[in-house]
């Protein structure tokens, strides 16, 4: 089940896989792919399975057939880390999309910008369309509306005799839209959400509204 | 005659060690005379001794009378050099360690150093003792690697004759155990002259312990004796039975309910250790007992793990002059240290072991010609009877065993890097030295490679693109470590076998208070109060690794429970609580005289709890077993009471919980005792379709526990602590959390990546096995299945919770375990909260 949301007047698809696409510009909004973390691991001596790498591209490949978008902005924290083998990966995935991809610049966005031109990726550290503020770390700003990630957002449901739910989660309040972590291999935050917020989980094959 | 000669060298020496302890107004034990003997003759061993009996002279007096024949000079010159390694498994102990040595070699006249090096152990003396080791080190299973792991490591080794283990009882069982072995394996190839010694209290089965200390038919082993301190001293067991049994609570771990009770003991006798379960409940006790009682302000302290050094020192030392009526205290002082003044022993809530209680109670009573005595406080009603099947297991000396790990791979990839960190190895040297130990006797080759590949490419192909940086191999064949970052990353990382990440608790002005899991502070936000270390403090921020915290006056506060009291019973102890049951059932019905049977004290003040049981349900018989179902506000219980050990049910209620949810799409929630389980579900459970289709069958139970532990959380947890051994997981950098952070991962996604793509890993399938080997406990499930197969099922449909089911349905640590697809429990969930 897709989930469709309203924000600044302006139509959003939440998706399953984690990543919302925003009808009216044919946008694609993926946050917090972490890429590089695996071979990062690898590199400090710590032996995660290689064969995980090859999954994001995979997921990535999966939504970007499914919306066909104009464009694609990855809300930060596309690498995990400094260049390693990873790069060399995004590098063939860029070669096979046709489209505009724009990095609006996180954290852990630590690799230079002339690296991500050389292969036709736009950074920017904010992006603004009409009343709409595109950043890596939530924020609140007057006459805007803040669409973000960074937080890695999830929600605890919890039912009868004694069961609970941990599911990854898109985070809705006044100010701001979080959307969760696309990538494979990172953690949650666990949101305890005030009235009026709203929280949309995903699970491997749906968006619920859960809040 | 050179023999009559050795000898009588042999009996001036002993004379030696005589006349020092005539001097002091004492006599050697057999046991003693026996180990002096046996070290002098170049043996190995396993001397079986309990704590507090001078185990310590045992060793430590031929250790420094063999110096003396080889050196006779000894009064004039000193031979330099490590000579021998005294292992403790608790810090806390080395102290005391330290001292009888330092004592014997000094009053001995010989020059003999003594040095301990373990965490707490400063830089510079490091340094110092890297430079000149003391001849006699005292140190942890943790900081012997530590040694191994710097360079040139063989030549510090080169002259040493002894190493002795103590506590190897406690060590045994753990992966610390695999640790020792696997420096042991070592040490014999680099100590031409080694002698290995191991100090154990009893435990059931002892000659293994001596296999696995000594390498399973080694040579070491075929030149070892085992020798047995029979210092048969009598325990005086006693229960505190409540006086009002209907006001006594069905549920709880605490034990408050008695604390008027404990008075009169304490008062009674000169010093008196109560011995809780959890920091937790010590941390309460302690509380309770001064607010309660103000007059014992200044009589009674408080000792567990997490209070800093210091004030555990103190209150050790004033046990020992007496100025201490009580210390409230945890497993923190089970072992080691000698408290004569101590009278008496209370109990609260039970030991989950008889070897335990046993070595508490022998805490008490050292005199020559006293007898231990020791108090069982129960914490809630059914625990009575618990009380008294322990009186029976003390009497029969029913001991558990310790059980050593097999193939932990974990461990081994630990080590050899270790190895690779300081002069580097080739693995043609050292496979030989791992197959020997009890814990990689089976290793296979095919095994061994996988494991060299693990540590050099992180993978078992080599692939393109690869960025894997450990251990590499040099043109010689060598393996070593070259990197300075990851040599560094794994010597901090040894010592975490394995503990949650601690921070130190520090006040505003400064001033330590103690350390504090991680898990436990991470609740908490700034203006929380919480009680620790007897007083309640504020949390103003945590920095650094530091929490920051302030005095209180809040008469409310949370009270950190530390993970790790959950314990479980041993088949034989089992069997004893079984017995007990169903004594009590006979108990409750008249003979055919018209009267009732004679029955402990215990179980007479459990009547009242028995007629409340009999209302709803049945105390079962040998011939019966129990499954109880009823609905509360939670949801619908069913409780089922095998009285096989916690480990055992977990093991049946993940089976069960499975085998059902094969039937139909249903989750539950379950949880465990010593007495039985409970499946807790948002649905009924069909039980009468649970009991045709047979779903106790000991058929396929493998397949079946298998699939149960993949749907459950067990074998993802003790994935936790293979992992950090492994070095997958960095626990950070002491005091500079936030540099590491990049490096941090968490375990339960690598549990997830693994089970997705590298589900063949040995490191991965271990954490299953470990849930299968000690966990579980095939032999005794089957056993169980068995006497279970044989029972009649008795299934009583209650209207409300009875006084067996309590303990267990309030209990909140649960397992899950479902076959309901994920969208469909959020909707269910989302309907119930409209509800």
């Amino acid at each position: 089940m897709i989930e469709k949301i309203y924000l600044a007047n302006q139509s959003f698809i939440l998706h399953h896989s984690g990543t919302m696409y925003w009808e009216e510009q044919e946008i694609l909004l993926i946050s917090d792919v972490h890429l590089g973390k695996i071979s990062h691991f690898r590199k400090y001596g710590s032996a995660v399975p290689q064969a995980a790498i090859s999954e994001n591209f995979r997921k990535m490949d999966q939504v970007v057939e499914f919306f066909s978008p104009r464009s694609i902005v990855f809300m930060g924290d596309l690498f995990h880390s400094s260049l390693n083998m990873e790069w060399d990966l995004f590098t063939e995935w860029m070669e096979t999309i046709e489209i505009p991809v724009i990095l609006v610049a996180g954290n852990h966005d630590i690799i230079s910008e002339l690296k991500y031109e050389a292969l036709g990726v736009k950074i920017y550290s904010e992006i603004i369309f009409g009343d709409l503020l595109l950043t890596h770390h939530p924020e609140e700003r007057a006459g805007f509306f803040n669409i973000c990630g960074h937080l890695h957002p999830g929600f605890k449901l919890r039912g009868n005799g004694r069961q609970t739910l941990q599911l990854r989660c898109f985070y809705q309040n006044k100010e701001q839209l979080i959307l969760p972590a696309f990538g494979e291999f990172t953690g949650n935050f666990w949101i305890s959400p005030n009235e009026g917020d709203r929280i949309f989980a995903i699970t491997k094959t749906e968006v619920i509204s859960v809040f | 005659m050179k023999s009559k000669e050795v000898i009588s060298k042999r009996t001036e020496l002993y004379d030696l060690g005589k006349d020092w302890f005539k001097a002091q107004g004492w006599k050697p034990f057999a046991f003693q005379k026996d180990t002096w003997r046996a070290y002098l003759q170049n043996k190995n061993g396993l001397l079986n001794a309990p704590t507090g009996s001078g185990k310590t002279y045992a060793l430590w007096v031929p250790i420094v009378l063999e110096y003396i024949k080889n050196n006779p000079d000894y009064k004039t010159k000193h031979k330099k050099g490590l000579k021998a390694i005294w292992i403790t498994p608790l810090r806390a102990l080395s102290v005391e360690i330290e001292q009888s040595a330092r004592k014997f070699a000094e009053e001995m006249g010989t020059q003999l150093t003594v040095g301990i090096r373990t965490g707490d152990t400063s830089q510079k003396e490091r340094a110092a003792q890297k430079r000149m080791m003391p001849d006699l080190l005292i140190t942890t299973p943790e900081s012997l690697q530590l040694l191994l792991s710097s360079n040139n490591y063989s030549k510090m080794f080169k002259d040493l004759n002894a190493i002795v283990i103590d506590e190897w009882h406690e060590v045994l069982g753990t992966k610390r155990g695999v640790q020792v072995e696997l420096g042991l394996s070592r040490l014999k190839t680099i100590s031409k002259k080694l002698k290995i010694w191991g100090i154990s209290a009893t435990i059931g089965n002892l000659q293994e312990a001596r296999e696995v200390l000594l390498g399973p038919e080694s040579a070491a082993y075929q030149n070892s004796v085992m020798i047995k301190a029979d210092l048969n001293k009598k325990i005086d067991v006693r229960s505190i039975i409540p006086k009002k049994m209907e006001k006594f609570p069905w549920r709880g771990h605490l034990g408050l309910h008695l604390i008027a009770e404990v008075v009169p003991i304490i008062n009674n006798s000169k010093t008196t250790l109560i011995f809780t379960n959890t920091r937790s409940q010590c941390e309460l006790w302690f509380q309770k007992l001064m607010e309660k009682y103000p007059e014992f302000a200044g009589d009674v302290a408080m000792h567990h793990g997490s209070i800093n050094k210091e004030t555990r020192l103190w209150v050790e030392q004033a046990i020992r002059n007496e100025s201490l009526k009580a210390v409230v205290c945890t497993s923190s002082l089970d072992l080691g240290v000698d408290f004569a003044p101590v009278e008496t022993i209370i109990q609260i809530g039970g030991p989950k072991g008889v070897a335990r209680f046993i070595q508490r109670a022998g805490r008490s009573g050292h005199q020559p010609g006293k007898q231990s005595v020791i108090y069982f406080l129960p914490t809630h009603a059914i625990e009575l009877i618990e009380a008294s099947a322990l009186q029976k297991a003390v009497n029969k000396t029913v001991v558990e065993d310790r059980i050593p790990y097999l193939q932990s791979f974990d461990v081994l990839v630990q080590y050899l890097t270790t190895l690779a960190v300081s002069d580097g190895f080739f693995p043609a040297d050292i496979y030989p030295e791992i197959k020997s130990t009890f814990c990689f006797q089976a290793i296979t080759k095919e095994q061994w490679d996988w494991v060299l590949n693990f540590i050099t490419k992180g993978s078992q192909s080599l692939q393109a693109y690869d960025e894997y940086k450990k251990v590499e191999i040099e043109e010689d064949g060598t393996f070593k470590v070259n990197d300075r970052g990851v040599a560094m990353r794994h010597r901090l990382q040894i010592g975490t076998i394995v503990s949650d990440a601690v921070l130190t608790v520090k006040y505003m002005k400064g001033g330590f208070i103690g350390s504090i899991e991680e898990w436990f502070i991470s609740k908490l936000k700034p203006g929380d109060v919480f009680t620790f270390a007897g007083r309640n403090l504020e949390l103003v921020h945590i920095k650094n690794m530091q929490v920051i915290v302030r005095s209180s006056k809040s008469k409310t506060s949370r009270v950190p429970s530390w993970q790790g009291g959950r314990m479980a019973f041993s088949a034989q102890m089992s069997e004893l609580l079984r017995e007990e049951m169903y004594e009590a059932a006979a108990s409750m019905e008249k003979g055919a005289d018209g009267k009732t049977k004679k029955t402990s004290e215990e179980l007479k003040a459990l009547k009242p709890i028995f007629k409340r049981q009999l209302q709803e349900s049945i105390i079962p018989k040998s011939n019966e077993f129990l499954i109880e179902t009823f609905k509360t506000r939670e949801g619908y219980h069913a409780i089922f009471y095998p009285f096989e050990g916690r480990f055992v049910h977990e093991a049946l209620g993940s089976l069960l919980a499975y085998r059902i949810s094969l039937l139909l799409p249903i989750s539950f929630t379950l949880a465990f005792n010593d007495y039985g389980f409970e499946l807790l579900s948002d649905q009924e459970i069909n039980m009468e379709q649970v009991l045709d289709n047979n779903l106790f069958s000991a058929q396929f139970l493998m397949d079946d526990l298998y699939k149960s532990l993949n749907a459950t959380e067990m074998a993802r947890r003790k994935f936790r602590d293979v992992a950090v051994i492994a070095g997958m997981v960095f626990t950070g950098y002491p005091n500079k959390l936030i540099k590491t952070k990049h490096l941090q991962s968490n375990s339960q996604l690598l549990f997830s990546v693994f089970r997705d793509y590298e589900p063949d890993n040995l490191l991965f399938l271990q954490a299953f096995r470990e849930t299968f080997e000690h966990q579980l406990e095939e032999g005794r499930l089957r056993q169980a299945l068995e006497r279970i197969s044989q029972q009649e099922i008795v299934w009583k449909a209650c209207e409300k919770a009875t006084p067996f089911s309590f303990p267990i349905i309030t209990d909140r640590l649960r397992e899950k375990l479902t076959s309901e697809k994920v969208e469909d429990r959020i909707r269910k969930m989302l309907k119930q909260l409209e509800k």
